[in-house]
């Protein structure tokens, strides 16, 4: 019988910076070869589509909602503040934004508008993570649960509000809102659906957050409350304050990208579910992917968001693999990202004996 | 010739740039005591968690009996029969006590083993219920039951590394005949330490690490400066401490006190009763008791980590019984928790970070620099992750904070546990400044030692309550006085 054992190994972080790179090139050269084997398309062609994915500028489009998200939940999970419902805290910012463009008067404001509206997005996004926090600081109710849940009222109170209320007047029965004013609008690159000032923005803001955990006592003792809310304490900083500014930064910075859902890309408030498009939960699982790290998140959310274009680029484009085989392309590029992880972490012993 | 039980054969291990052992090559014979030496950080710990499967060393191997094996796992040698008591206590907080050594042992918490266990548990005079929760133990509870729990594995070789260094000495002895026991019936011992005077009392060879290589090795009967000549390169920092003048507090009403102090532990039993002591700006005061006693609980009431159930805590006058702890350290009251490792420090920030959140003011990178050299935190790399050092340089990055601050109130538990004698007289000095320069201490300790060096009266806790205050100028004249009512109060 052979013997297994997983053993701790120590690499300096040039070395596993490099190992990991290597990974993800082999996982890509990997994702080319079965989908060539797959379709019978040849390498070239599986390669251009893989490269097309990474090379597409609609990659800016996931990235200006994801990357956000993503910031606010790294520094929710390295406080161990669970936070599941980014997903709810983005809808109901684009539900604040929405607000903000068509229910006031700053909506036909020039640059007030957008601005006006991407905070009150941020403030909604905050305020729909308020409860929970408070819930599990009076009473310690589990606060995965509880933010878990707060997404599908999210989903159905933005359901009621454009099937209802807010129906707008020129779009035959749809389930939306009317289009928000252009002065409302952020301007978009031509031919594509994104801006150029939010991903700007964007990775202002993940850079103003690296500094923030990094630099700042604050920041600092948030990544120790995980481990040692008493050590924090002893340390003279309020675990409680700590919870909650990791809380509301998380859920502001998710309804941030709420708004940016509406000003840029939908135009308009759209059924919940449509809103979210499951971004809140796929940021999840990019804040693991990059390490918690807000400045690794860039590359992190890039990888991630040209994954999604190559998932759809292996449907409909010339390799054209069903939806099936794209998600399993793309899953396993996710899953060897993991296993670098896992490899420049431990290593494996087997020996036969 | 007796073939050795074990033997390191060039034993290599780095961590990133850490060289933790460099070409460590060691026997250890059936029925001996060798005893490792070596100031913190010196590489004991490393050869241990090599030897017990925890660590692979990047060179060299280890023989059985003549046949090389490698461990990858502790399992692997556990079933070579090698137990490792490690300095941290290795157990799983959430269970009992019973479960816990049932899990350890690989068999049911049945009513046999149950005998067992209280039979080993009385011998060494410690009545503790066998199905209380792991997490309601002191540190040095703790400790205990992990010896135990590794006694009942019958070992072939066992490794203590620092595990009993922090027990009460009438225990500690207990444990050491245990100890002795087992090597004369063939079994082998490892014992770690960085305590020359024990080590000497109990070991029957002598090596000696310095900075992860074996600079000697030694017979039985070796004197202990020769010892500490191998284990420090010199003698020269072995001052005494000198008792400070006794000087007259500066101010009449104290700055920290206590009254009629009630606290509960985790089960609703009172841990605390009825405590009511003061400690006056420039004073130090020590409240000495056997591990379990209630000093625990004491400190982390006062300093706002456990509910108080009834009495009042006054900071310079004003009540803070029901305030936060963060801000009662921010008003003046600095905590040196019993816990290095889960209180003291955040494990996975580097050392300069820990440092920063542990001074109430703003550190500039000299400030930082000069408290890790006073400290002697190795490696001095500030950057390093608090994970990559050795127990003792863990609890000088905790014990930082004393160096951060201009402290009101100090109150440290059992602070010296677990450094070397040049680092343990440091921060007894350190304390002994602070109160010259106007801080009140308050030493919460199980070794009497330190609190007769340092302090100006003595309180003994037993079953929670003060029992007896020493006072005087000649505190060292009451020592036997003081276990008198430690022990048998």
């Amino acid at each position: 019988m052979p013997k297994v054992a997983i053993v701790k190994r120590e690499l300096s972080k040039t070395v596993a910076t490099v190992a990991k790179v290597l990974v993800i090139l082999l996982g890509l050269l990997i994702a080319i070869a079965l989908t060539s084997i797959i379709t019978g398309a040849s390498m070239e062609l599986a390669g251009i589509t893989l490269l097309q994915g990474f090379l597409n500028l609609n990659v800016f489009v996931y990235i200006s909602t994801l990357l956000p998200i993503a910031v606010g939940l790294s520094i929710a999970f390295s406080a161990s503040a669970w936070n599941l419902g980014a997903e709810g805290q983005l809808v109901i910012g684009a539900v604040g934004a929405t607000f903000i463009a068509l229910y006031t008067p700053f909506g036909r404001q020039e640059v007030v508008a957008p601005l006006m509206a991407l905070l009150f997005a941020s403030f909604l996004g905050a305020l729909w993570a308020l409860p929970a926090a408070l819930l599990k600081m009076a009473r310690g109710i589990n606060e995965a649960l509880t933010t878990l849940l707060m997404n599908f009222i999210a989903y159905h109170m933005t359901n009621y509000l454009v099937k209802g209320p807010w129906r707008g007047r020129a779009v035959y029965g749809y389930p939306t809102t009317d289009m928000i004013p252009v002065q409302a609008r952020i301007p978009t690159v031509p031919g594509y659906s994104f801006s150029w000032y939010v991903v700007v923005i964007c990775v202002v803001i993940a850079l103003l957050m690296q500094l923030f955990l990094y630099r700042t006592k604050v920041g600092i003792a948030l990544r120790a409350l995980g481990s040692s809310p008493r050590f924090v304490e002893l340390a003279g900083i309020s675990s409680k304050r700590l919870f909650l500014i990791a809380f509301l930064l998380s859920g502001a910075l998710a309804g941030f990208a709420g708004g940016v859902k509406v000003l840029v890309y939908h135009g308009k408030l759209v059924e919940g579910p449509i809103v979210g498009s499951g971004y809140g939960f796929t940021a999840i699982m990019l804040s693991w992917l990059g390490g918690l790290n807000p400045l690794l998140l860039i590359p992190a959310s890039y990888y991630t968001a040209a994954l999604y274009i190559l998932s759809f680029g292996l449907q409909i484009g010339s390799a054209a693999v069903g939806d099936a085989l794209a998600n399993a392309i793309v899953g396993s590029l996710l899953a060897f990202i993991l296993l670098a992880d896992f490899l420049t972490k431990y290593r494996l012993v087997i020996r036969w004996s | 010739m007796i073939r050795p039980f074990l033997q390191v054969v060039q034993l290599y291990k780095k961590f990133g740039d850490i060289t933790a052992l460099n070409n460590v090559s060691l026997a250890i014979y059936p029925g001996e005591i060798l005893v490792i030496l070596g100031e913190n950080g010196s590489g004991k710990s490393t050869l241990a968690k090599i030897l017990y499967g925890l660590y692979f060393p990047d060179k060299g191997y280890i023989k059985i009996n003549g046949t090389p094996v490698i461990f990858s796992s502790p399992a692997e040698a556990k079933s070579k029969g090698i137990f490792l008591v490690s300095q941290r206590p290795q157990l799983i907080d959430d269970m009992s006590i019973l479960e816990n050594i049932a899990l350890f042992l690989s068999t049911s918490p049945s009513r046999g083993l149950r005998k067992k266990l209280s039979e080993i548990l009385n011998y060494l005079g410690m009545a503790i219920d066998v199905d209380k929760s792991v997490h309601a133990l002191s540190y040095t509870e703790k400790q205990l039951v992990d010896l135990v729990k590794v006694l009942l594995a019958q070992p072939k070789l066992l490794i203590v590394d620092e595990a009993v260094t922090y027990l009460p000495r009438e225990l500690k002895h207990k444990f050491l005949n245990i100890v002795k026991g087992f090597a004369t019936r063939g079994g082998s011992v490892m014992y770690i330490t960085h305590k020359v005077v024990e080590a000497a009392e109990i070991g029957d060879r002598f090596a000696v690490l310095r900075r992860g290589s074996v600079v000697g090795v030694f017979e039985k009967g070796v004197d202990v400066s020769t010892l500490r000549q191998a284990m420090f390169g010199s003698e020269e920092y072995l001052t005494a401490i000198t008792k400070s003048p006794v000087q007259r507090p500066l101010h009449k009403t104290p700055a920290l006190s206590v009254e009629n102090l009630v606290v509960f532990d985790e089960y609703g039993k009172p841990a605390v009763n009825d405590v009511s002591l003061s400690v006056r700006l420039g004073d130090v005061v020590a409240i000495l008791g056997i591990a379990g006693n209630g000093q625990k609980e004491l400190g982390e009431a006062i300093v706002g980590l456990r509910k108080v159930a009834k009495g009042k805590v006054l900071l310079n006058g004003d009540e803070i019984t029901h305030m936060p702890a963060s801000e009662r350290v921010r008003r003046g009251l600095i905590y040196v928790p019993e816990d290095p490792f889960r209180e003291g420090v955040a494990i996975g920030l580097t050392v300069a970070e820990n440092m920063k959140l542990f001074s109430q003011s703003r550190v500039s990178k000299e400030i930082l620099e000069t408290a890790i050299r006073k400290l002697e935190v190795s490696p001095s790399n500030p950057l390093i992750s608090v994970a990559k050092l050795s127990g003792g340089n863990i609890q000088k990055v905790s014990l930082s904070r004393l160096l951060l601050n201009t402290p009101r109130v100090v109150i440290a538990y059992s602070p010296t546990r677990m450094l070397d004698e040049k680092s343990r007289v440091l921060i007894l000095r350190t304390l002994q400044k602070l109160a010259e320069s106007g801080s009140a201490v308050l030493l919460l300790s199980e070794d009497i030692e330190e609190a007769v060096y340092i302090s100006t009266r003595i309180g003994v806790i037993v079953n929670g309550k003060i029992v007896k205050f020493f006072e005087g100028p000649e505190l060292e004249s009451y020592r036997e006085d003081i276990e008198k009512v430690m022990v048998h109060a």
